[in-house]
């Protein structure tokens, strides 16, 4: 598995903890966590949640920007490569 | 030395809308409630502002003094992102209706929900100091609510009021440990109010901010103050609750990178205690701690000294983490001025008055030579107020300058 694909994995993984109506199958990587219906505390915990997995300390703030799942994965794969 | 918290009330608007009621007037997801942990919002009338909010929440305090110990407040400072002038200080306008005396420093602070935690320690710095021995000081945190529809979920969570903080060398409700802090501050436009009828937010950048603060602030703390525990040196956590939602994860974070076992149970036993009052008011802006600080006293049950950690949070942003110590006597200092009750007499309205309260509210801070406030235009919810009492209301503005009057609210006009 690539690094690109186990940080989606995981990506998935916790937004489907933290979202239990969204299926893993149904997410587009063009998507924002918005748009899946994560409200703001939603997104923190999915935010803490990979990062925590991943053993990324970056700061929160780093995530602020990412306008969809594609560059948070890329962001992610980025920092724990 | 001690130096602290002498007393500590606040005055969180005259007015009230369940959160669930605005939630089905708006059409906002219920599910989200869960989240947000909001009861009530608090809603200023609109003879309510800035400042009448801050001497409607300080007069109390005031008058609980004897009038020789009233002559040594030496300092007054209002923390307000909600200015009513470019130079004139809210501040000028309190000492005149608290009667304040004129051997005093009177000045304004901003700095979003943050300023009135970096006031009280420079005030208690001031204060150790023994430049002025004896001396007391003021810091009053005022804001107003400007967010309607536009601001979709945001809307429930915002509040209106004021927390008053005397401060002083008998500290009954908090002995601030002195040089026992951390704060972290960086420039970011997290949230931000560009003119005088709107914010501007961006939410994930905003939580993501008082999180990473949180974060190092703590840390600056520790690094400072030897042997800190995070789960046995303070009996109770208070912070800045934008909603009471966020510092539910705010504290689960924190917890995690602890090492604390069970996350919920210590929420409960350490944090809910100092969220009774804020979800039933929304965000207080920099008074929000202060609210905070008044639930978690009027709720932790404890009748021996306990050390409480505060965390203040303000968008721009910067930070503070501190602590202090809660007297045997803070309890009944708190309680009597009666915030739980203040808080249930508020007037319940029904979504419909909301809105209309809301659009007279919108003009509150906008910069105008004249205007008229009728404060009895609103009598049938002044009469819906709970508890009857004489409080301080806005009748207007005359070539810039604001008219105030006092008024009975309660059934007792």
């Amino acid at each position: 598995m690539t690094d690109r694909s186990h940080v989606r994995q995981v990506v998935h993984e916790v937004i489907t903890e933290i979202l239990p109506s969204v299926r893993a199958e149904d997410i587009d990587g063009r998507q924002h966590l918005k748009d899946l219906g994560a409200d703001s505390v939603d997104r923190v915990e999915i935010i803490l949640g990979v990062r925590e997995r991943l053993g990324v300390t970056e700061p929160l703030a780093s995530f602020s920007d990412l306008p969809d799942l594609d560059h948070l994965v890329a962001f992610l794969t980025e920092v724990t490569a | 030395m001690s130096v602290g918290i002498e007393a500590l009330n606040v005055h969180a608007g005259l007015a009230r809308i369940p959160v669930a009621d605005l939630f089905a007037g708006r059409g906002l997801d219920p599910a989200r409630l869960d989240n947000l942990m909001m009861e009530t919002k608090s809603v200023a009338l609109p003879f309510e502002d800035p400042v009448t909010h801050a001497v409607n929440a300080a007069r109390p305090v005031v008058e609980a003094l004897a009038p020789a110990d009233r002559e040594r407040i030496e300092l007054l400072v209002t923390s307000t992102e909600s200015g009513v002038d470019y130079s004139k200080s809210v501040a000028s306008y309190v000492h005149e209706h608290l009667g304040l005396s004129r051997r005093c420093r009177v000045m304004e602070v901003k700095q979003a929900c943050y300023a009135a935690t970096g006031a009280l320690q420079l005030a208690c710095g001031y204060l150790a100091s023994a430049a002025s021995p004896g001396a007391r000081a003021l810091v009053i945190a005022t804001d107003v609510s400007l967010v309607d529809e536009g601001a979709g979920y945001t809307e429930p969570a915002m509040g209106t009021g004021a927390a008053a903080v005397l401060l002083g060398e008998r500290p009954a409700v908090l002995d601030v440990d002195l040089g026992a802090f951390g704060v972290h501050s960086y420039e970011t436009l997290d949230s931000a109010r560009p003119g005088p009828r709107f914010d501007i937010a961006d939410a994930d950048r905003s939580l993501f901010a008082y999180l990473d603060c949180l974060t190092h602030s703590y840390r600056d703390y520790t690094d400072r103050v030897g042997g800190v525990d995070f789960a046995s040196t303070f009996a109770g956590l208070v912070m800045h609750t934008p909603f009471a939602g966020i510092v539910r994860a705010a504290h689960r974070k924190l917890a995690r990178d602890h090492g604390v076992a069970d996350v919920a149970a210590d929420f409960t036993s350490r944090v809910l205690p100092g969220l009774v009052y804020p979800r039933q008011v929304g965000n207080l802006c920099s008074g929000s701690v202060y609210l905070a600080l008044a639930s978690m006293v009027d709720h932790l049950g404890s009748t021996d000294p306990v050390r409480v950690g505060l965390y203040a949070y303000g968008s721009g942003c910067a930070s503070e983490f501190y602590s202090g110590v809660v007297g045997v006597d803070a309890a009944a200092t708190v309680g009597r001025m009666q915030i739980g009750d203040q808080l249930a007499a508020r007037c319940r309205l029904t979504f419909d008055e909301y809105r209309q309260v809301l659009a007279a509210n919108a003009d509150c801070l906008v910069p105008v030579a004249d205007r008229t406030v009728d404060p009895y235009r609103w009598g049938e919810f002044v009469d819906r107020v709970g508890l009857p009492r004489t409080v301080l209301a806005c009748t207007g503005v005359d070539g810039h300058h604001r008219r105030y009057d006092w008024i009975k609210v309660g059934g007792v006009r």
